[in-house]
């Protein structure tokens, strides 16, 4: 099957930092892709050169085929590819409701002069992303919060929340930046669940993440990061018994 | 609290304040407060449209005066040299303008924080020293005078009940606008944009497009407000149109609220009132006014308007509780 | 709008030739642009200890003047001692604004700091007003007022002694920043705040330090110009901008850019107001602003860092 995303020779410096080094990646369609790696491996980084959001100093990103790595941050969502953030980056000043309802931009046409004048059209798609957007809150089970500032939500809400906001915009490929770091064991649960629902919404997903029980149980293809290099990759099991990778594991205690 | 509350869903709210403004008048007893009542008008048009960038969207601009001197310039220069009609040199104002501040907005909007604040701030200086020097144009420093009075569709607003409510129409008009721009997608975006430009982005806002967007929007309010200024006043200076009004201006969105449109024009007639009436002001006004700006900075973060309300909120609920407790000791 | 004049009566410049104008240009322009190096110092230092653009960093200025003044008039010191007297006042100042303003709000947004600082500016610049009024006042020039030929132009004394401050501010920050335990401090904390904490440097001292540093600066400035142009309340507004762009040319934060900054402003001003026309003189500094902010906001010295995301 046709990768949904590939990047040859990616390569980020930050000074004399190698954040990332020469990394060729492929992310199938369909799957569950697991990126993982000790402290400072260079997964946020992977993420942030993918969507532009920091350039990558050499390299190629390719999204279904196409060469993204010079595209801006906004234009790589339109092409159907967001994420969430490892430190939440919620609109923290607005509501619940709200947030999500900023993941459907992309699904709507309001412009300036046309939300102005509240031109009939305008008002029906306001409806159709309001309700739309409560959907998604229930869906992660944020339904009971909606008028809430997000801002003021526990921790482990907003991480769902920052989930709904990205599922809203109806993404192919989602890229999921450490989803279950700080929640406990019950949320970590419905995490996984939430997780394992995504896929069947025929969203491809790429996963970073440190619990690595959470990793085993959803991912079907697992890839080690260690000093921006890829170390190994296979599926859940294999990489689990591959001594270089406990080796990088190990060194970093 | 009730009223307060009622002003929170913005079409009865809009309703109501149509009706004070309508009725305004009839409490008016002397010519006077009507030139304060105008020009309070004038001032919150300009300063919605500032709250839009500053409070909504999160950029600041230390430079909107100029944005307003444009406005009252054009217009005035082409009534005044020209004999153009009112309605003619509002268009052309708004046209020029709208270019202008959208080739500027440009690279001036990617920049960010204080870089943003010294480059609007410079922009508003180098306007203001073209006012000064182009002298054939804009008689300089002794000023314009010559421009003719308000006349639209063969009407003419030579009365200052017939321009207060001139101005009313056209402040009514950027504040309906302006609510539903706030509550619409473009709203979310802007306010998106405020919280982060990153996770912005990545729900695929075009960040530059909407910072550059409103930013466009917010001087052409600048420049409607300048032409219903140089049309009634009949004679423009560069002083009105300086950093200080810029200044001003800022003030004016701060006090009342950042990110809230009746806190805007709270601001404007709080700001612009207080000067008429209080003679003490004209010494100490610059002073006063940097006081404001920072007693409220640190102490009403979220605005007067906000910060009273809050005020207000914690003493009922005190209040409720005190009266609890009597009637259960009772 | 109010800028600093250094050269000799306009009428004097007709018995030059054109290169003797230039030279005089040059001359006028390294003068003032070592004003506007010591006024973006000022900035650079808070900069470098906060992130903070200070915008009251020109009523320091105005206050170096004023304070000696009054020195003068009221205590009848000697020029020496009530610049040493505005010095240490407009360190209090610069203490007092982080104290009363800053301080109170900790990790507060860029837009409320800017405010806060505009805040404070005019307020200062409303107090003075108060307290001096809005009349010009005149410090006598330091060491006599007889130009000194050179080459077919002249040079005021005045501008020697502007110029030797400003050197003298210039290679004393160096040593202390380079050399001393504290300077080194308040450079970490800026740098790796978290790590300065871990070995024990109190940051929020290191910020007001900044803040009287850069007062004592921004006073320096305000009292060598003195003799040069008048000082009034208002001179404030346009000189902070000024060293801003230089601190902006020359890179903000960048400590020998601000010199190269001020210099060069100087220098383009001077010759833009002397060959083109002195009214878009101010104009210029602003054009300039805008260009490097637009094409360069590094400066031109400075080198461009990575946003962390
Ligand atoms: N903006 C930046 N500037 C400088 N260095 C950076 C920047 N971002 C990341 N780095 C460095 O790049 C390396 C990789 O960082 P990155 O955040 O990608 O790691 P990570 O694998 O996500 O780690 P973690 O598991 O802790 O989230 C680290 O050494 C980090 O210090
Ligand atoms: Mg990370």
């Amino acid at each position: 099957m046709n990768p949904v995303l590939k990047t040859e020779g990616l390569t980020k410096h930050f000074g004399g930092v190698k954040a990332l080094d020469q990394l060729d990646l492929t992310v199938r369609q369909g799957a569950i892709q697991s990126i993982i790696g000790p402290n400072g491996a260079g997964k946020t980084t992977l993420f942030n050169v993918i969507s532009n959001v920091i350039p990558p100093t050499v390299g190629e990103v390719f999204f279904n085929g196409e060469n993204i790595t010079r595209m801006q941050t906004h234009t790589i969502a339109a092409m159907g590819l967001t994420r969430t953030f490892q430190n939440l980056r919620l609109f923290s000043e607005m509501t619940v409701l709200e947030n999500v309802m900023v993941g459907m931009h992309l699904r709507s046409k309001g412009g300036f002069f046309t939300s102005a004048l509240k031109l009939p059209w305008v008002f029906r798609e306001e409806q159709r992303i309001r309700g739309e957007s409560r959907e998604w809150l229930r869906f992660v089970g944020l339904h009971d919060h909606t008028d809430q500032i997000a801002g003021s939500l526990p921790f482990g809400n907003q991480k769902s929340l920052e989930l709904a906001r990205a599922l809203a915009s109806k993404p192919k490929l989602l890229m999921l930046d450490e989803p279950a770091a700080g929640l406990n064991m019950r949320e970590t649960q419905d995490m996984v669940q939430l997780i394992s629902q995504i896929r069947d919404l025929d969203i491809t997903v790429l996963l970073v993440e440190h619990d690595m029980d959470l990793v085993m149980e959803v991912s079907d293809h697992v890839v080690v990061l260690d000093q921006g290099r890829k170390i190994a990759e296979g599926d859940p099991e294999t990489v689990r018994k591959d001594e270089v990778v406990l080796k990088a594991y190990l060194g970093e205690e | 609290m009730r009223a307060l509350s009622i002003m929170r869903t913005p079409y009865s709210g809009f309703v109501l304040f149509s009706i004070l403004l309508l009725l305004l008048p009839f409490t008016v007893a002397n010519d006077y407060y009507f030139n304060v009542l105008i020009i309070i008008g004038i001032n919150s048009i300009i300063v919605i449209g500032l709250d839009l960038l500053v409070g909504y969207t999160g950029q600041i601009s230390l430079g909107h005066a100029a944005f307003y001197g444009l406005g009252a310039y054009i217009t005035g220069i082409l009534s005044a040299r020209w004999a153009w009609p009112p309605i003619a040199g509002l268009l052309v104002a708004l046209v020029i303008v709208g270019i202008l501040a959208f080739l500027i907005g440009i690279p001036t909007l990617k920049l960010h924080g204080h870089y943003l604040a010294m480059a609007t701030l410079g922009l508003g200086i180098i306007v203001f020293i073209l006012f000064q020097e182009l002298n054939f144009l804009t008689g300089g420093p002794s000023g314009l005078v010559g421009i003719a009075p308000m006349s639209l569709f063969g009407f003419t607003f030579d009365s200052d009940l017939s321009y207060y409510y001139l101005v009313c129409v056209f402040l009514l008009a950027t504040l309906l606008l302006s609510i539903n721009v706030v509550r619409s997608r473009v709203g979310r975006a802007l306010r998106a944009i405020h919280g982060s430009e990153i996770a912005a982005s990545v729900l695929g806002v075009n960040v530059s497009r909407f910072k550059v967007g409103i930013f466009v929007l917010s001087t052409l309010y600048a420049v409607t407000a300048g032409w219903l200024y140089a049309h009634y006043i009949a004679f423009l200076s560069p002083s009105s149109f300086g950093f200080m009004f810029s200044i001003k201006l800022i003030t004016m969105v701060v006090i009342g609220s950042l990110g809230s449109l009746w806190g805007a024009i709270f601001g404007a007639a709080l700001l612009t009132s207080l000067p008429e009436f209080l003679v003490v002001f004209e010494h100490y006004e610059t002073s006063v006014f940097g006081l404001i700006l920072i007693l409220v900075m640190i102490f009403m973060p979220r605005g007067l308007l906000r910060g009273l309300e809050d005020l207000v909120r914690k003493l009922i609920s005190m209040l409720r509780k005190d009266l609890k407790e009597r009637s259960l000791t009772s | 709008m109010w800028g600093p004049d250094t050269g000799p009566p306009r009428h004097e410049y007709n018995n030059m030739t054109f290169e003797q104008q230039i030279l005089q240009y040059l001359i006028t322009g390294v003068t003032v642009g070592s004003i506007y190096a010591l006024i973006g110092m000022g900035f650079n230092i808070i900069y470098n200890a906060t992130e903070i653009i200070n915008f009251a960093q020109g009523e320091f200025v105005m206050l170096g003047g004023l304070l000696t003044v009054s020195g003068m008039q009221l205590l009848h010191l000697p020029v020496p001692f009530a610049a040493i007297l505005a010095i240490i006042g407009v360190s209090i100042v610069g203490i007092a604004l982080d104290r009363a303003a800053i301080r109170p709000l900790k990790d507060a947004s860029p837009i409320t700091l800017i405010i806060i600082t505009i805040g404070a500016s005019i307020f200062i610049r409303g107090v003075a007003s108060l307290i001096w009024g809005k009349e010009p006042y005149l410090i006598p020039a330091f060491s006599g007022e007889e130009p000194i030929p050179f080459f077919g132009a002249v040079i005021q004394p005045q501008s020697l002694w502007v110029m030797g401050v400003a050197l003298i501010v210039v290679l004393s920050l160096r040593q202390f920043f380079g050399r001393t335990l504290t300077g080194k401090a308040m450079l970490a904390t800026a740098v790796q705040p978290r790590a300065a904490k871990l070995v024990g440097i109190d940051a929020s001292y290191m910020v007001l330090l900044s803040f009287a540093l850069s007062g004592a600066v921004g006073a320096a400035a305000g009292i060598v110009i003195g003799p040069i142009s008048m000082v009034q309340y208002d001179m404030g507004v346009m000189l902070g901008l000024k060293g801003f762009c230089a601190a902006i040319i020359g890179g903000i934060g960048h400590p020998w850019g601000v010199v190269f900054g001020g210099i060069t402003l100087g220098i383009v001003e001077s010759l833009g107001a002397g060959l083109i026309s002195s009214g878009y003189k101010d104009a210029i500094a602003f054009v300039i602003l805008l260009l490097m902010l637009f094409f360069r906001p590094q400066g031109v010295l400075g080198k461009s860092k990575g946003d962390r995301v």
